[in-house]
C-alpha cells in the first residue's frame, strides 16, 4: 500500500469531522454549559448548578403537561400507526405479481413524507377549518354529527395533530415494512402452506417475527421524531402566544423548549429541557431495544 | 373457477383499501392546487374542482412578497447544497467503502451516531458563530454545515461498496492515477445512480428547510420560500388564495423531482434503513 | 475515560471563554456628524418599512440627513422578534436600529442587551418629554434606564357600522355613551341576528370574545406583576377580565372567528360583524384594504365606560453591541422618527400608526373629519384616549405570563375551566414557572 493510499481515506473523511466539530459539537457542549446557568436575554445571570433541572422536575407546571401531551401524541400520532402500516405493507406485498400499479401506490404513499411541514400545515389548516373545511363537511354531512371546532377543543387539538402526523408518516412506515416483507424468504410461507395455515396465522407466526428488526428500526425513528414534534403545533395553533392552545393541549415538549428559549428568553432552562428530553428519548430507545430483544427470543 | 373468483374478489378488496389510503395521502396535494385556483378559497361545500383565478392569485402573491426572488434563492441554495453534498459525501463514502484504514470501524460508528443527535437548542451558539464568520444573512449557513452529513455518507458508503469493483481501483493505481484523480475519474462516474438518489434527497431537504432559514435569512423579501410563505400565513391580510398559490408553486419542483426518481429513492432509502 | 472527561472539560471551558470574549464593552457612542456619510440598517416588521420609507423620502428628512443611507430588514412580526431575541442573547448586533412591539419590550427592559438611552450622550428622558407618558414609562427600567423610544401607540376604541346599528334600532348617541360592558353586551344582543332567517346567525356584534380580553388589563402591556412582586394581582381585575369574555361568549354575541383568519377578514367586508374593539391603526386597515367600499359607514366611539387602553405600539431601540460609530447616527434617526412632528405625522398618514408625540395632538390634522368615518373627528377621540392610558410597570416575566393568560382565557371561553378555577390555575402556573 502506498503512503498516498494510507493517507487518502483520512483526507476524504476529514470534511465531515471539520464540519462536525465546528457546527455540531461546539454548540452541543455549549448547551450543556448554559443549562447550569440562569441565562436570560442578556446573557448569564449566574451559575445555579442543577437548579434548572430540579425546578423542571419538581415544580414546573408545564414540563410534565408537555411531556404527557408529547407521549399522547407519540402513542396516537406516531406509534399506533404501525398497526396500519404493517397491514398496508402486507396488502401492497400481496399477490406479488397480481397487484398492478404497486409503484403508483408506493409513490403516493411516500409523497407526504417528502413535503415540508410548513406546506403540510398550511394545507391542513384549511382542511381543519370549522366552517369551510373538508373534515367538518364530511363529518357533518356524511356522519350527521355536530361541526367540530378542531383547533379549539382541547381533545380535538390533539386529534388534529395526530391526524397530521399519521398522514405524514403512515406511508413512510408502510414503505419501510414493505422492504422488510420483500426480504422474507418465500420458502417460509411455502412450508406453512403445506401445514395448511390460514393467512392470518401465517402473518402472525411468520411475518411478524421476521419483521421484528424492521419494527425496531421504524419504532425507533417514530420515537425520535415523535418526541420532537414542534412545527405542527407551532404553525397550526397560533405560535408562542397561545402556548399550544386551549388547556395547553398542543404544548409539546419541543414546543415548550422553544417557548422557554425564544419567547420567555430563558436559555439556561431551555437547554435543561433539551437535555431532559434527550435523556427521555434515550431511555425510550433503550426500552424499545430491550422489548425487541425479548421478542426476538 | 371458484378459486379465481375468490382471488379476484380478494384482489379487488386490496385495491379498494390501498386506493382509499392513496386517496387520503394524495388529496391534500390535489386540494392545494385547487385552492390555488380560487381567489376566495372559502366555500360551502368546500372546493373540489379547479377555479379560474390562478393568475389572479399569483399576481396577488407577487404584490406581497417577491416570490420569484424567494424561488430563485430556494433553488440556488438547494442546487449548491446538492452539488457540494454530492461531492463531500461521495468522497467520504468512497473512503469508508473502499479503503482499509486504522480506526475505520469506530469512525464509521461515530459518523452514524451523530445522526441520532437531536437538533435542539444549538441555535444561540450557532447563530453567534455565523455572525462572527460574517455569514449572517448569506446563503452559507444553509449550505456549509450539512455539506458532509452522516446520512449522505452512509448512503454513499452503502452504494459504493457494491458498485465499484476493487480491481478497477487497483488498475487505475497501476496506471499512475493519484488517489484524488481516481476519485474524480473513476469513482464519480460509477457512482452516478447513487448520486442521483443522494442529490434528490438533499435537494428536497434543502428546499423544505425552514428553521435555519428563518433565523439566518429573516427578511421574507430576500429569504427562501418557506420563510416567505410562513410570514404570509402568520400575518395574512386574508389573501389565502395567494398563499395557496405560493404553497402549490413550492410543491411543484418537489413533485417533479420525485416523480422522476421516486422508484430509486424509495428502494434505496428503505434498503439503507434496513441495513442501519 | 479520565482523559476523555478532561478533554470535554477543556472544550467546555474554551467555548465558554470564547463566548465571554465575544462581548464588547459598552463605550461612548460617537456623535453624529452631518457631513460624514453613513450606512444604517433598521430591523422592522409589518408595515413599518412603508411608513419609514415615506418619512425618509420627505424633504425635511433629506435636508437634515443628506448623507445617511438607510436600508430595511423587514420580517414578519414573529420572525422579527424571535430573531431579535436570538441576536440579543448571542450578544451580537445585526441591525443598528431595531423596532420592538410593546408586548416584547418588557423582557428587554428587565433583561438588558439594549443601549440605555437615558444615559449620556443620548439623554432620552429629556428628548422624550413630549412623548406620551405611559409609553415612556413602559420602556423604563426600575433603575431608570430607558431602553427604547416609543414611536407609535394604539389607543383602543370601539369601531362600529352605523348602518348596522341603525338597522337594529340603535342610535349613534347610544353607541357613544355605553356606560359599561354589561350595556355593551345588551346592545350586542340586538346586533346579533339571523338576517336571512335560515336558522344560523349571520351577523354578530363582535368577531371574537378574545377581542376584548385584554381591554380590562389596559391592553395587557405591563401590569402583570404588582408593586409587591405578586403576579396577576389585584385578583378582582383579572377575574373581571375573565368574566367579561365569559359574559360575551355566554350572551352568544361573538362569532368565534379567530383574528386574521380568512373568515375573520371577510367578516368586515361582508357585514357579518357590527363592531370591533381595537387600536387606532385598525381604522387604517379597514380603510385601505379590509373594507374600503364601506367608506362613510364606519364610526368610532370610546370603549364602554371610557376604558382607556393601548392595544399595540412600536418602539425603536439600539442594541448594545452596535458599533460605537453607528450609535450616534442611529440615535439621531430614532430621535427624528419619534420626536419630529413631520415624521410622526407622515407615519400616521401612511399606516395610521398613532403618534406617540403628544405635541402633534394639537395639529390641525387631528381635527379633520375623516370621510371614511362619515366626517367624524375620530382623531380627537384617539388623542384623548392616548393621553389617559394609565402607566403600568413592566416586568421581565410579562411575555411568559401573557402566554399563560392567553391560554387561560381560551380555557374559560370554551368552558374547560370556570373563571375562579382558571384564575387560580393561571396564578399557580405563573408562580411555579417564574422560579
Amino acid at each position: 500500500m502506498t503512503k498516498q493510499e494510507k493517507i487518502a481515506p483520512y483526507i476524504f473523511v476529514s470534511p465531515f469531522f471539520i464540519l462536525f466539530l465546528i457546527f455540531a459539537l461546539y454548540p452541543i457542549l455549549y448547551s450543556v454549559y448554559i443549562s447550569f446557568f440562569k441565562w436570560t436575554v442578556s446573557g448569564p445571570q449566574g451559575f445555579i448548578g442543577l437548579t434548572n433541572y430540579k425546578n423542571l422536575l419538581t415544580i414546573d407546571p408545564f414540563f410534565f403537561k408537555s411531556l404527557s401531551n408529547t407521549v399522547w401524541l407519540l402513542i396516537f400520532g406516531s406509534l399506533l400507526q404501525h398497526l396500519f402500516a404493517i397491514p398496508l405493507a402486507i396488502l401492497l406485498n400481496n399477490g406479488r405479481d397480481a397487484l398492478k400499479g404497486r409503484d403508483f401506490f408506493k409513490t403516493t404513499f411516500f409523497l407526504p413524507y417528502i413535503t415540508s411541514t410548513v406546506s403540510v400545515t398550511l394545507i391542513f389548516a384549511q382542511l381543519f377549518d370549522m366552517n369551510y373545511g373538508w373534515l367538518n363537511y364530511i363529518w357533518v354531512n356524511l356522519f350527521n354529527q355536530e361541526a367540530v371546532n378542531w383547533l379549539q377543543n382541547p381533545d380535538t387539538i390533539k386529534s388534529s395533530l395526530a391526524i397530521m402526523l399519521n398522514w405524514r408518516f403512515i406511508g413512510w412506515n408502510t414503505i419501510i415494512y414493505l422492504a422488510g416483507l420483500q426480504a422474507i424468504p418465500h420458502s417460509l410461507y411455502e412450508a406453512a402452506d403445506i401445514d395448511g395455515a390460514g393467512p392470518i396465522a401465517k402473518h402472525w407466526f411468520i411475518t411478524l417475527p421476521q419483521l421484528i428488526p424492521i419494527i425496531f428500526f421504524a419504532v425507533t425513528m417514530s420515537i425520535i421524531g415523535g418526541m420532537q414534534v414542534f412545527d405542527e403545533p407551532f404553525v397550526l395553533l397560533g405560535g408562542y402566544e397561545q402556548m399550544g392552545g386551549n388547556m395547553n393541549s398542543g404544548l409539546t415538549s419541543a414546543f415548550y423548549l422553544m417557548f422557554t428559549g425564544f419567547k420567555a428568553s430563558r436559555f439556561g432552562k431551555g437547554s435543561a429541557i433539551a437535555w431532559l428530553l434527550f435523556f427521555i428519548i434515550f431511555i425510550m430507545t433503550v426500552i424499545n431495544r430491550k422489548i425487541t430483544k425479548a421478542l426476538e427470543k | 373457477m371458484v378459486h379465481t373468483l375468490e382471488s379476484r374478489a380478494r384482489l379487488g378488496g386490496i385495491y379498494v383499501s390501498l386506493g382509499l389510503f392513496a386517496l387520503i395521502f394524495a388529496f391534500p396535494f390535489y386540494y392545494v392546487f385547487v385552492l390555488a385556483s380560487w381567489s376566495n378559497i372559502y366555500s360551502n361545500p368546500p372546493h373540489v374542482v379547479f377555479g379560474s383565478d390562478l393568475m389572479v392569485n399569483i399576481r396577488a402573491l407577487l404584490t406581497q412578497v417577491p416570490f420569484h426572488v424567494n424561488f430563485f434563492n430556494s433553488l440556488m441554495i438547494a442546487v449548491i447544497s446538492t452539488i457540494g453534498t454530492i461531492f463531500f459525501c461521495t468522497m467520504a463514502g468512497y473512503a469508508f467503502a473502499k479503503f482499509e484504514f486504522k480506526g475505520k470501524k469506530p469512525i464509521m460508528l461515530f459518523v452514524l451516531a451523530t445522526m441520532a443527535i437531536p437538533p435542539f437548542l444549538n441555535i444561540i451558539p450557532f447563530f453567534k458563530m455565523m455572525v462572527a464568520f460574517g455569514w449572517y444573512q448569506t446563503w452559507l449557513p444553509l449550505i456549509v454545515p450539512t455539506l458532509a452529513n452522516a446520512f449522505g455518507i452512509f448512503l454513499m458508503t452503502q452504494f459504493l461498496e457494491s458498485s465499484i469493483p476493487s480491481d478497477l481501483l487497483s488498475a487505475a493505481r497501476i496506471d499512475g492515477l493519484n488517489e484524488f484523480q481516481i476519485l474524480l475519474y473513476v469513482v464519480f462516474p460509477l457512482a452516478k445512480p447513487g448520486i442521483a438518489i443522494l442529490g434528490t434527497v438533499t435537494f428536497i431537504g434543502s428546499w423544505n428547510n425552514f428553521v435555519s432559514a428563518l433565523i439566518m435569512l429573516p427578511n421574507p423579501k430576500t429569504s427562501t420560500i418557506p420563510v416567505a410563505l410562513s410570514s404570509l400565513f402568520v400575518r395574512s391580510d386574508g389573501n389565502f388564495g395567494g398563499l395557496m398559490a405560493g404553497t402549490a408553486i413550492a410543491l411543484f419542483p418537489l413533485l417533479i423531482a420525485f416523480s422522476f426518481f421516486s422508484k430509486k429513492i424509495i428502494s434505496n432509502l428503505t434498503a439503507g434503513s434496513l441495513k442501519a | 475515560m479520565k482523559r476523555l472527561s478532561s478533554v470535554l472539560m477543556v472544550m467546555v471551558l474554551v467555548s465558554a471563554s470564547l463566548f465571554a470574549a465575544g462581548g464588547q464593552e459598552q463605550g461612548a457612542a460617537v456623535a453624529f456628524d452631518p457631513n460624514a456619510s453613513y450606512d444604517l440598517t433598521i430591523g422592522c416588521y409589518g408595515d413599518l418599512e412603508k411608513a419609514y420609507t415615506a418619512v425618509f423620502a420627505t424633504d425635511d428628512f433629506k435636508q437634515k440627513f443628506p448623507n445617511v443611507n438607510i436600508t430595511f430588514q423587514t420580517s414578519d412580526f414573529n420572525g422579527h422578534h424571535s430573531r431579535l431575541t436570538t441576536v440579543i442573547a448571542a450578544r451580537e448586533a445585526t441591525n443598528d436600529i431595531e423596532a420592538l412591539e410593546i408586548g416584547y419590550i418588557a423582557q428587554f427592559v428587565a433583561g438588558g442587551g439594549l443601549s440605555d438611552l437615558a444615559a449620556a450622550p443620548y439623554d432620552g428622558m429629556a428628548v422624550g418629554s413630549d412623548l406620551v407618558d405611559f409609553a415612556m414609562s413602559n420602556a423604563t427600567t426600575k433603575d431608570g434606564k430607558l431602553i427604547a423610544m416609543p414611536v407609535d401607540i394604539a389607543p383602543a376604541v370601539l369601531f362600529y357600522r352605523k348602518s348596522i346599528i341603525e338597522a337594529a334600532g340603535l342610535t349613534v348617541q347610544q353607541m357613544e355613551n355605553i356606560k359599561d360592558w354589561d350595556e355593551y353586551i345588551e346592545i350586542g344582543k340586538k346586533l346579533t341576528k339571523d338576517l336571512d332567517n335560515d336558522g344560523t346567525i349571520d351577523q354578530y356584534a363582535i368577531t371574537h370574545a378574545n377581542d376584548v380580553a385584554m381591554v380590562p388589563l389596559n391592553g395587557g402591556k405591563g401590569g402583570w406583576i404588582d408593586a409587591g412582586g405578586n403576579p396577576l394581582e389585584p385578583k378582582a381585575k383579572f377575574v373581571g377580565a375573565l368574566e367579561l369574555v365569559q359574559n360575551i361568549r355566554n350572551a352568544g354575541i361573538d362569532g368565534d372567528m379567530g383574528a386574521w383568519t380568512g373568515p375573520w377578514v371577510e367578516a368586515f367586508s361582508n357585514g357579518s360583524t357590527a363592531t370591533m374593539v381595537n387600536g387606532a391603526w385598525f381604522g387604517g386597515a379597514l380603510k385601505t384594504w379590509m373594507a374600503p367600499d364601506q367608506s362613510g359607514d364606519w364610526r368610532v366611539a370610546y370603549l364602554p365606560g371610557k376604558t382607556m387602553a393601548s392595544l399595540g405600539g412600536t418602539y425603536l431601540s439600539i442594541p448594545e453591541y452596535v458599533k460605537e460609530d453607528k450609535k450616534g447616527v442611529a440615535w439621531e434617526i430614532i430621535k427624528y422618527l419619534s420626536t419630529s412632528p413631520s415624521a410622526q405625522l407622515t407615519t400616521f398618514n401612511t399606516i395610521d400608526a398613532y403618534p406617540a408625540l403628544t405635541s402633534v395632538y394639537d395639529d390641525p390634522i387631528m381635527d379633520e373629519g375623516l370621510a371614511y368615518f362619515g366626517g367624524q373627528q375620530v382623531r380627537k377621540i384617539y388623542a384623548d384616549v392616548a393621553e389617559n392610558i394609565p402607566s403600568n410597570t413592566v416586568s421581565e416575566y410579562d411575555a411568559l405570563i401573557l402566554s399563560i393568560w392567553n391560554s387561560t382565557v381560551t380555557s374559560v371561553l370554551t368552558g374547560e375551566t370556570g373563571m375562579m378555577e382558571g384564575y387560580d390555575k393561571a396564578k399557580q402556573q405563573v408562580l411555579a414557572t417564574i422560579q
